[in-house]
């Protein structure tokens, strides 16, 4: 499904979404939740910009690391450097989009299945740096630990303290709202057409002129860059797992669930896949089996990703054929 | 440094590297027929595993009958697997990605449910060490790479000269091509998936002795793999071989200077080198 080029529809998602980022501390003040709730405003700029990447053809096993990259990054400035979260938040976002450069030049010289391997093989080589190598100042197998939390900000004669939970939370709400914006805002511009272009055809666009690597490493740099601003937006403790293999898995599960196709496909395949592995803890020992069960028929049913089964429901209605798959 | 010493290190990287190029040679196989990269290889890996733990530990068979066994069985559930999920994910690279993934959490699942999370240890069929021009070699690992190569070979022979396996060879080349002279896609699709997860399990059940039993055994051998087929080239099988002695060497070599911390490192470093010289892999195609 190609996304609605008109004007109205992203401003009505975007102010969907601030809705849904509001209303959300709204329903629980448990701190339980309010975990979750950040996690799941975290991992909505992570799909988001990983979608970006994907938008262009790619997919990149790597993007979790460019999260890793931005967390040490802020948590060395602030704990070593000794400068205030607010100055090692964009310069751990921009140390991330700069790294991206070199390693995002040498992945998208290969495509498919090419670049998805070498990106995995990116990825584990910067989770074993972090893991196995300058102990001292990454904190090895055991993590990074005592990171202190944001500083307060002065506003209007108040301070703005960032201790409790639900502040925490607010941070990243308003993070995510300012990425979705720019990602939104570029899905309908030139950029996101020309991406478009390249996913379905590069050789095609690339005959009627377009620098297809400049459009791919471009969508590589700021997808990074948005990694690094989730990963150094609040961390207290560190671990290199936490930028392995495991959690980069879900964020490709969120995306292509969610559909690809479209800019809102993560929103909603990271929200309703969160919400659907809260509810299977419940089922303690089977639960990664019920939810591979889950994977598994999704994507057999709905190959475009969840945002695409309403239109497709739509014409089958229309054309009067049956819904067994 | 004495010569003697290089080339024991050589020999023990060498030593389990072509039961990697075994599972690497599954999901290349897999791989050049459907395009499709299966997240789940090692779990017919781990399937494997258990296979030989019941069939050779507990049952007592005899060791190669269990070989034989293990093989035929993990290649049946890698044919059921290809007809109920993956025939309807040809081509579709992204989304097989996301279903091995499921099936992957799945069979691990299940396993755990099944046999519980601890290790099986299970015996050695073989003891002893052989001492030939100053090396030395334990003849458990002697009889594991052999039988390792046997299998190679029988899969070179099988897809150079029997006609399923030409058929497969003409499906990897140009699938609709194939089609039209006359070969059942269907059943290629069915058979090089059943066939790619047979060595998987064939993998499995040679390491079984050599490591314990576990529902979480399939990673380590599938991330040597991965890294065996990008240096080798996608879909290459002489890539594959090539590829698994060259990481065997590297981490045989490594192991002499560094921890195995950093010699794990070593393995992605030579891929991105690899890549940065041939992007395709050494055997890899256009």
């Amino acid at each position: 499904m190609e996304p609605s080029r008109g004007f109205g529809a992203p401003i009505a998602g975007l102010a969907l979404l601030a809705a849904g980022v509001v209303a959300l501390p709204q329903l629980t003040r448990d701190s339980y939740y309010l975990d979750v709730a950040t996690t799941i405003l975290m991992n909505l700029a992570l799909t988001m910009s990983l979608r970006l990447q994907v938008s262009t053809g790619q997919l990149n096993m790597a993007h979790i690391s460019f999260m890793g990259i931005g967390a040490y990054a802020s948590a060395l400035l602030v704990t070593r450097v000794g400068i205030s979260f607010w100055a090692a938040l964009p310069i751990a976002a921009v140390v991330a989009a700069l790294l991206a450069f070199p390693i995002g030049g040498l992945a998208l010289r290969v495509t498919g299945p090419y670049y998805f391997l070498i990106t995995f093989a990116f990825s584990e080589v910067v989770r074993l740096f972090f893991n196995n190598f300058f102990v001292d100042l990454f904190g090895g197998p055991s993590g990074l630990v005592g990171i202190p939390k944001p500083s307060a900000l002065p506003w209007f004669g108040r301070a703005l303290t960032f201790t409790t939970k639900l502040e925490l939370y607010t941070l990243m709400a308003a993070l995510l709202l300012v990425t979705a914006a720019v990602l939104v805002r570029l899905e309908h511009s030139r950029f996101g057409l020309v991406a478009s272009a390249i996913r379905q055809g590069d050789l095609l666009a690339e005959t009627l002129g377009v620098n297809v690597f400049r459009y791919k490493l471009t969508a590589y740099v700021v997808g990074s860059l948005v990694a690094g601003v989730a990963g150094a937006h609040s961390h207290q403790v560190l671990h290199s797992s936490d930028f392995g293999l495991e959690p980069m898995v879900l964020l490709v599960v969120f995306t292509v669930i969610g559909g690809t196709g479209s800019v809102w496909g993560p929103v909603a395949g990271t929200v309703l896949m969160t919400i659907a592995g809260e509810l299977l803890r419940e089922l303690h020992h089977y639960e990664s089996l019920v939810f591979g069960v889950v994977l598994i028929l999704t994507m057999l049913w709905a190959p475009d990703g969840l945002v695409a089964l309403p239109g497709k429901l739509a014409r089958r209605r229309r054309a009067g054929v049956s819904l067994a798959p | 440094m004495s010569i003697d010493l290089l080339v024991q290190a050589l020999l023990n990287g060498f030593g389990l590297a072509m039961v990697y190029v075994l599972v690497a040679l599954g999901l290349t196989l897999i791989f050049s027929i459907l395009e499709i990269i299966n997240f789940a290889h090692g779990e017919f890996y781990m399937l494997g595993g258990y296979v030989t733990y019941y069939a050779f530990a507990v049952f007592g068979l005899n060791y190669f009958a269990t070989l034989g066994f293990a093989i035929l069985a993990v290649g049946l559930a890698g044919v059921v697997a290809e007809r109920l999920i993956f025939r309807y994910l040809r081509g579709k690279t992204l989304n097989a990605f996301i279903v091995s993934l499921g099936l992957l959490w799945v069979m691990q699942a299940s396993a755990q449910l099944s046999f519980g999370v601890l290790d099986k240890p299970v015996p050695s069929a073989f003891s002893g060490i052989v001492r030939a021009f100053g090396l030395v070699i334990s003849v458990e690992r002697l009889v594991v790479s052999l039988s390792a190569i046997v299998l190679i070979a029988a899969l070179y022979l099988f897809l150079r000269w029997s006609r399923p396996g030409r058929a497969m060879r003409a499906v990897a080349q140009d699938a609709d091509a194939a089609a039209l002279q006359g070969v059942d896609i269907e059943l290629v699709s069915a058979l090089g998936f059943g066939i790619g997860c047979a060595l998987a399990g064939g993998a499995g059940g040679l390491l079984a002795p050599v490591f314990a039993v576990s529902p979480a055994m399939g990673a380590l051998p599938v991330v040597k793999a991965f890294i065996i087929i990008i240096i080798g080239g996608m879909g290459s099988l002489p890539g594959a071989v090539v590829g698994g002695l060259l990481l065997g060497s590297v981490e045989g070599l490594g192991s002499l200077f560094m921890g195995s911390a950093a010699v794990s490192v070593l393995g992605f470093l030579v891929v991105i080198l690899a890549l940065l010289v041939r992007p395709r892999g050494l055997f890899g195609g256009a």
